[in-house]
């Protein structure tokens, strides 16, 4: 009915136009503002008219205007519309159009469907492919590091194949997953190749998040893959070729020298509560048991158990457009060698995407993934030694073949527990190999011009086997026996969205939104067995003869939903949005399982308005509001039950062992955003996007430590909120713009500050070498706890805590020092997380020229160095290597030495328990990196055949500034196993990558 | 076509919008409320109860093998006795045993305490089911008295660790008492003596609940009298000791190793003459050189760390007779020459009463209570009665079964009394079992570690001259007075239960 009333208006309003126009014809040119070339395809509208045209491949254009003066409209994907007065019946007419920095009119994918950025009415961040690709990496998460604003990225850890973890607008949950939703070519989750990455699309507030609903707490992130442009077949090939090298950080250890001095320190004749002391180093009796020739055996266990090593990457696509038929190949391949030793990984690639357009009507897209990776990682013991055993050990004979160390040995083995990790590291892998697959069919009928039918579906499995390995040869506990542990885990599920959309426009009125249901699958399966008594050279379960243990559980969960969305514009000036998700979700109580997400949002292009049109300072402005809530249920099956896990055994029978306590009214947690923004156009040149937020997290879903002697350490419920309030502020800017040369920067900065509120009590949570957090209302998460080090007794040489004396009312009134680490006080200290992080990006251009460089900044957190715990240790674990003391550090050397900053070896007790002794400033400034390449001219690609071929060189992780001392300012904020957040302890290293990249296009 | 593809269409919505029933349950747990319902799920509990005195399970977020019910109950108590000698500083908590460095934080009494709730946990919640059974039989009540065994067993652990001597203190702070479901969480400590009595009550009705015998590997009335004669002789209640150390003794059940067996009695602990209650290790429960009992104090080169070796001050003790079958499990570490081995200037005499289960040397199945202990704790009442003959008689009966029936003490020697003679036999017999420590200071004795070894903080290597006794240096010896004879409490439960205070 509606389409046939639009109809008669239509023809109603062409036919009363025809009525007054005597047509004749305008020709001309468009051409790119940046190198005078022409361009096609542009379209030509002639303002008050119906009539149109477009471009040809020269750029040349013919079309019918009215008599007398006219516009000409001319508009362009990526380029800024330019209105151009002609008379009817001009020729030859000249039209150069520039590049839209703002990109108003680019189509940008925003979950369900896909918005022109113009009518977004919602926080969204698009990083396209050229800006994501000057960094190499196997994951997107590396690529978008500083790149958008609010988006923290941590590499917390270098092996091969790791990914980053990434973290949006803060932290806003505890104990549930806080890693953004990744939903790939319109689907939840997925698997792809980033070479395949067309662009990336952020969703920050609920306005466009809340559409994902109890998934999308952290925000998401949008990935879509490649798609064919032109109608011509294309293909690309990229070659990148390069090396890694670890990146220490601060953790430089003492040489065979600077040990041996250090060392001395052990033998200083002081004895507590003796009254002959004399204090002066026992040189006699150090020398008997240190000789000189220490000193000549230096051998530098880091540097040479962390090797430079190559990487590869080879990426080749082809792509082309029929009538009937988009498509997209694509296959990449991926080769890392780790740095540390005997360890790697790799990857290959393959994805097809296909569009078939049966009909005006029906397209059916078929995208599919294969992927494959193996590789070997490493044990956490073989590095925590390779960075403390002592540079007097020499772990190589004379033939260079590594040395066999154990307990009988009967050469002197300087470090702890006489073990040489390169050896062991040589006759032990830990390997691992993956594959998965991911089959995408879409439907897209339109069943009237306004009704479409969409139906997106994906099916994925995956199979993954983890073996660890050591041969019978190594030394240590599995000498002469070997051991053998193999875990295969195999994972499958769907993800089916189908929903009808619509478009309706009513002369000033556009109304268009969906409706539909969602379901998604997924089941995880386990198996493993191990066993030692292996025979040498054989590595199968088969051969193991005693010890043989057998693991294996599953695990699913199922979520499903309705959902539905509505947009409302007005003459494109004035936008209104509103959305609503029902989940239901198989991880609470079949009471709590059902839950619904609204959201609202709003946005005025105020430049769209009359007395802003054609102003050449402010070029586009609008002003963006949004309320929504999201939610978490990501917490891992069954939690709200009480539970004995039968796990275990007892005499050769089934035990069962009380696993956790019940909380029968565990539901979701929720988060209320509010945000307002501004994208602002200024000079053609700059773009500024501001974003207030203010995201109330409530019912936060907490492990709420218990005393320990209820038998249990925690348990799940919804304890308290959080508030996150922070300011994200975007620039982008082209300072210099012409035929030559270009420099253009980016600017993001995010602050972002939170609040614990309503918490029955206080929580402190103390995890691996008693390192507690607390939460506390008013105070912050991640909040270390510990007692306060003030440094050395001047007359004891003892550590000193502080003591902070209570009033009966519970205020403190005074503060004392102690020595005895049972009475210190233990306090908040400060928070793990940043106070404020973001990314400066530049990018020059000159004739074929391009650089760029991207630095990383976070400021404000603390990060505790739990290395330090060994590695500056004041004798109590004279077996291993130390750390070279910062400037300025003194051991204590005798009653009245004030300049002492260590304690002394003879009266250290508890020194190396957990205080702000090891808690730094995790503030670091990183140069992330520089990308140079250059573009060969075109008469050169020509001449053998190709479109293009730019080369590149580019630099991962040149430098990182940082008072922190330790390993790695960057660590992980993510509460788990093994892991504080913002505790750093031996890892494996970050890399420097330098890589060398050629890019062809045919 | 337009036909068929609406077929299809609604078959997709359909398939799409059919409510999938969302309840999942996990694979390998069973729920509270489910297992609770069942003999068999009941026992299962139990067993997971007994299980927990030798697994290592996770705590802080991680299975790490150092954690193990007792493994730690070993290292904390006899770690701290002049019977085991540190021969290497390490940062592992467990030096802190020797160099009484404590501190709330150590991991070792964290996990320790951790553990042992989690077992009175398990253990309450089958003891609540049965009794809101009202089941009575048998079977049910040998179930029912196991659990109120290993919840005493468990408190009278923790108490001696966290807790001041009964004899010294009973009115000072014992541990938390769990036993019910129905406690507030924040709980306060209550005092020694309220532990004692608990225990006491817990193991006593068990006594009467338990009239099956499922094997040593198992509690039993037998166990639960054993405990009662030891939780009693440390009450100083030596009547009671002497009544249930006879109860046991007069079952038949048991009897003492002799000269011939005693030395292969703690690698085949399961079926020994002696053993009253051991905690079952089987193969699987090999864990080598970071996870067992024995890696500590016994290495064959690869097989532990061997770090802490039998002390100078216990061999003295024993040197008189070279004789003596219990030397056996005290293994000098020679080189090709035939010469003690010395590490870090100590002598290498390794312990191997927790190896050769099965010929493996990390395995064996440690014994809680043995016979040998009875006529100890008897001996020890009945010197305390002044019936010193008696005392003696019991005391030459392990003498005469241990190589020493030349040796027999037929009076007090001179400048002893018949306790120092008991007590002196309980440090040989029952050495790295986990009684020292606690022989000592709950009978108001001084712990003497005037010996050479490196729970002498910063001492070096070229100090040690084994001629002579170290001198000089502070905290040789410990008086029962000192604060450190006992642990604080975990700073876990101080942080999370605001009711629980801390040891001075």
């Amino acid at each position: 009915m509606i389409r046939k009333l639009l109809l008669i208006c239509c023809c109603v309003l062409l036919i009363s136009l025809k009525g007054f126009a005597q047509s004749s014809k305008v020709t001309g040119r468009v051409l790119s503002a940046k190198d005078n070339l022409p361009l096609p395809g542009v379209s030509i509208s002639v303002k008050g008219t119906s009539n149109g045209a477009m471009t040809n491949v020269n750029g040349d254009f013919t079309v019918n205007v009215p008599a007398g003066k006219s516009t000409l409209v001319v508009s362009f994907v990526g380029f800024v519309v330019k209105q151009v007065e002609v008379t009817a019946g001009q020729t030859g007419v000249q039209v150069s159009l520039t590049e839209d920095v703002q990109q108003l009119n680019d189509v940008v994918v925003v979950g369900y469907n896909s918005k022109k950025q113009s009518e977004l009415t919602s926080a969204v961040t698009v990083v396209n492919a050229s800006k994501l690709k000057d960094v190499t990496a196997n994951n997107v998460g590396t690529m978008l590091q500083g790149k958008v604003a609010g988006l923290q990225v941590v590499n917390s850890s270098g092996v091969p194949g790791a990914n980053p973890e990434i973290r949006l607008r803060g932290v806003s949950s505890v104990n549930a997953n806080q890693s953004p939703l990744f939903v790939v070519d319109g689907i939840i989750g997925g698997n792809y190749d980033p070479n395949d990455v067309e662009s990336v699309t952020v969703l920050k507030d609920a306005a466009s998040t809340a559409l994902y609903g109890s998934q999308a707490n952290a925000g998401v992130i949008i990935v879509t893959t490649k798609k064919a442009k032109q109608g011509q077949t294309k293909f690309e090939a990229k070659i990148s070729s390069g090396f890694r090298t670890a990146d220490f950080g601060k953790l430089n250890v003492m040489n065979s020298n600077e040990l041996y001095d250090y060392q001395k320190e052990f033998y200083r004749d002081y004895i507590v509560g003796a009254t002959d002391n004399t204090y002066k180093i026992d040189l006699a009796k150090f020398y008997s048991e240190r000789p000189l020739s220490l000193r000549d055996q230096n051998y530098d266990w880091p540097k040479q158990s962390f090797k430079t090593a190559p990487m590869y990457n080879f990426y080749l696509s082809a792509s082309g457009k029929t009538e009937k038929n988009d498509y997209y190949v694509g296959a990449s391949y991926y080769n890392e060698k780790g740095t540390f030793l005997n360890t790697n990984y790799q990857r290959i690639n393959l994805r097809a995407n296909s569009t078939y357009h049966f009909s005006k009507r029906l397209d059916i897209t078929n995208n599919i993934n294969l992927s494959g990776s193996m590789g070997k990682s490493y044990d956490y013991m073989d590095v925590y030694y390779s960075f403390l055993n002592m540079p007097w050990d020499n772990p190589y004979d004379a033939n260079g073949q590594p040395i066999y160390v154990d307990g009988n040995s009967t050469f002197k083995w300087w470090s702890r527990d006489k073990i040489n990790p390169i050896h062991t590291v040589k006759n032990s892998d830990h390997s691992y190999k993956g594959f998965d697959i991911n089959y995408d069919l879409g439907i897209n009928y339109r069943i009237t011009d306004w009704l479409t039918f969409a139906s997106t579906n994906r099916v994925a499995a995956g199979f993954n086997k983890g073996v660890n390995y050591v041969s019978p040869t190594a030394a240590g506990t599995y000498h002469g026996t070997g051991y053998l542990d193999e875990l295969n885990t195999l994972n499958y599920g769907i993800v089916s969205n189908q929903l009808l959309k619509f478009n309706f426009q009513l002369g000033d009125h556009n109304l268009s939104g969906f409706a539909g249901a969602a379901f998604e699958g997924s089941n995880n399966e386990y198996s493993g067995a191990s066993g030692k008594g292996l025979p040498e050279g054989l590595r199968v379960l088969n051969v193991v003869s005693n010890n043989q243990l057998v693991n294996g559980a599953y695990d699913k969960a199922y979520l499903q939903s309705l959902l539905s969305q509505v947009n409302y514009n007005y003459k494109e000036k004035y936008f209104l949005s509103a959305s609503v998700r029902y989940d239901g979700s198989s991880a609470f109580a079949p009471t709590k399982q059902y839950g619904t997400f609204p959201s609202v949002s709003g946005a005025w292009l105020v430049s769209n308005e009359d007395f802003l049109a054609g102003n050449n300072i402010l070029n586009s402005l609008k002003l963006r509001g949004s309320y929504g809530v999201t939610g978490t249920q990501d917490i891992g099956a069954s939690r709200y039950l009480g539970l004995f896990s039968l796990t275990t055994q007892y005499n050769g029978l089934v035990g069962a062992v009380p696993y956790q306590l019940a909380s029968p009214n565990l539901t979701w947690e929720s988060k209320h955003q509010v945000n307002v923004g501004a994208d602002i156009g200024l000079f053609n040149r700059v773009t500024l996007t501001v974003d207030l937020y203010r995201n109330d997290t409530k019912n936060l879903l907490l492990q709420v430590s218990q005393p320990l002697s209820v038998g249990f350490e925690t348990k799940w419920e919804n304890a308290g909120n959080v508030i996150n309030k922070g300011i994200e502020v975007g620039i982008s800017s082209a300072n210099i713009r012409n035929k030559d040369f270009e420099w253009n920067t980016d600017f993001n900065i995010n602050f972002n500050n939170n609040k614990i509120y309503g918490l029955p009590a206080d929580i402190v949570k103390t995890g691996s070498w008693s390192i507690s957090q607390i939460y506390r209302n008013g105070g912050n998460l991640y909040e270390f706890y510990m007692p306060k080090w003030l440094g050395v007794d001047a007359q004891t040489g003892a550590p000193v805590w502080e003591k902070v004396v209570y009033d009966a009312s519970g205020k403190a009134v005074a503060s004392e020092k102690t020595s005895d680490y049972a009475q210190a006080t233990i306090q908040e200290v400060g928070s793990a997380l940043p106070k404020f992080q973001g990314g400066f990006n530049n990018s020059f251009r000159y004739k074929s020229f391009n650089l760029r460089v991207s630095t990383y900044f976070n400021y404000g957190n603390k990060v505790f160095s739990n290395n330090l715990r060994f590695m500056m240790n004041d004798g109590h674990e004279p077996y291993y290597n130390q750390i070279k003391l910062p400037s300025g550090s003194k051991v204590w050397s005798g009653p009245g030495d004030t300049q002492a900053t260590e304690p002394s070896p003879q009266n250290s007790a508890n020194s190396t328990e957990t205080s702000t002794r090891y808690l730094k400033d995790g503030s670091y400034f990183t140069i992330r990196n520089i990308a140079f390449s250059y573009t060969l001219p075109k008469q050169w690609a020509k001449s053998i055949s190709m479109d293009g071929i730019t080369v590149g060189l580019t630099a991962d992780n040149v430098a990182t500034f940082s008072n922190f001392l330790g390993q790695d300012p960057q660590t992980t904020i993510q509460p788990g196993s093994f892991a504080t957040p913002g505790v750093s302890d031996f890892k494996y290293p970050n890399n420097r990558q330098y890589l060398f990249t050629v890019n062809f296009n045919f | 076509m337009k036909n068929k593809f609406f077929a299809l269409l609604t078959l997709a919505m359909v398939a799409a919008s059919s409510c999938k029933n969302l309840n999942v349950n996990p694979s390998d747990a069973i729920s509270t409320g489910t297992i609770t319902t069942t003999t068999d799920g009941l026992t299962n509990a139990l067993n997971g109860a007994y299980a927990l005195l030798k697994d290592h399970i996770e705590f802080n977020g991680t299975v790490d093998a150092n954690n193990m019910y007792l493994r730690q109950f070993y290292h904390l108590s006899d770690f701290a006795s002049d019977d085991i000698v540190c021969g290497q500083v390490t940062t592992d908590p467990l030096y802190y045993s020797f160099s009484l460095g404590h501190s709330p934080s150590q991991s070792n009494t964290r996990y320790y305490w951790y553990v042992s709730y989690k077992i009175i946990t398990g253990v309450n919640t089958v003891i609540d089911a049965i009794e809101k059974s009202g089941k009575t039989d048998a079977t049910t009540n040998q179930l029912l008295g196991e659990c109120y065994f290993l919840r005493a067993f468990c408190h009278f652990n923790l108490v001696r660790l966290f807790g001041k001597p009964y004899s010294v203190d009973p009115n000072a702070p014992g541990i938390i008492l769990r036993t019910n479901l129905t406690d507030e969480a924040q709980k306060a400590r209550s005092t020694v003596k309220e532990v004692y009595d608990a225990v006491i009550t817990d193991a006593e009705k068990s006594a009467t609940l338990m009239t099956q015998s499922r094997g040593v590997q198992y509690a039993s009335q037998e166990a639960a009298w054993a405990l009662l004669a030891r939780v009693n002789i440390y009450k100083e209640d030596n009547d009671k000791a002497i009544e249930y150390a006879n109860k046991v003794i007069s079952s038949g059940k048991f009897t003492l190793a002799t000269k011939a067996t005693y030395p292969s009695l703690f690698a085949n602990a399961k079926s020994a003459s002696e053993t009253i209650f051991c905690i079952a290790f089987t193969q699987t429960d090999d864990y080598g050189k970071f996870g067992s009992i024995a890696s500590m104090i016994y290495s064959d080169g690869n097989s532990g760390w061997g770090e802490e070796y039998a002390s100078s001050s216990l061999r003295d003790a024993m040197s008189a007779h070279p004789e003596d079958v219990r030397w056996s499990y005290i293994v000098p570490s020679k080189d090709g020459a035939g010469n003690v081995q010395k590490k870090n200037g100590i002598e290498m005499y390794y312990i191997s009463k927790f190896s050769f289960q099965d010929g493996l040397p990390n395995l064996s199945s440690p014994i809680m209570f043995r016979i040998a202990e009875m006529y100890l704790i008897r001996a020890e009442a009945k010197a305390k009665k002044n019936d010193a003959a008696g005392a003696l008689t019991d005391v030459n009966l392990i003498r005469s079964n241990r190589g020493l029936e030349g040796s027999l003490i037929n009076a007090v020697p001179a400048g002893k009394t018949a306790l120092d003679v008991v007590l002196d036999e309980k440090r040989i017999e029952m050495a790295f079992e986990g009684h020292r420590t606690y022989d000592v200071f709950r009978n108001k004795r001084t712990l003497d570690k005037t010996y050479w070894g490196y729970h002498i903080t910063g001492l070096k290597e070229t100090d040690i001259d084994l001629s002579k006794k170290p001198s000089g240096y502070p905290n040789l010896t410990v008086p029962y007075t000192s604060p450190r004879t006992i642990y604080f409490i975990p700073i876990d439960e101080i942080l999370s239960n605001n009711k629980a205070t801390q040891n001075p």
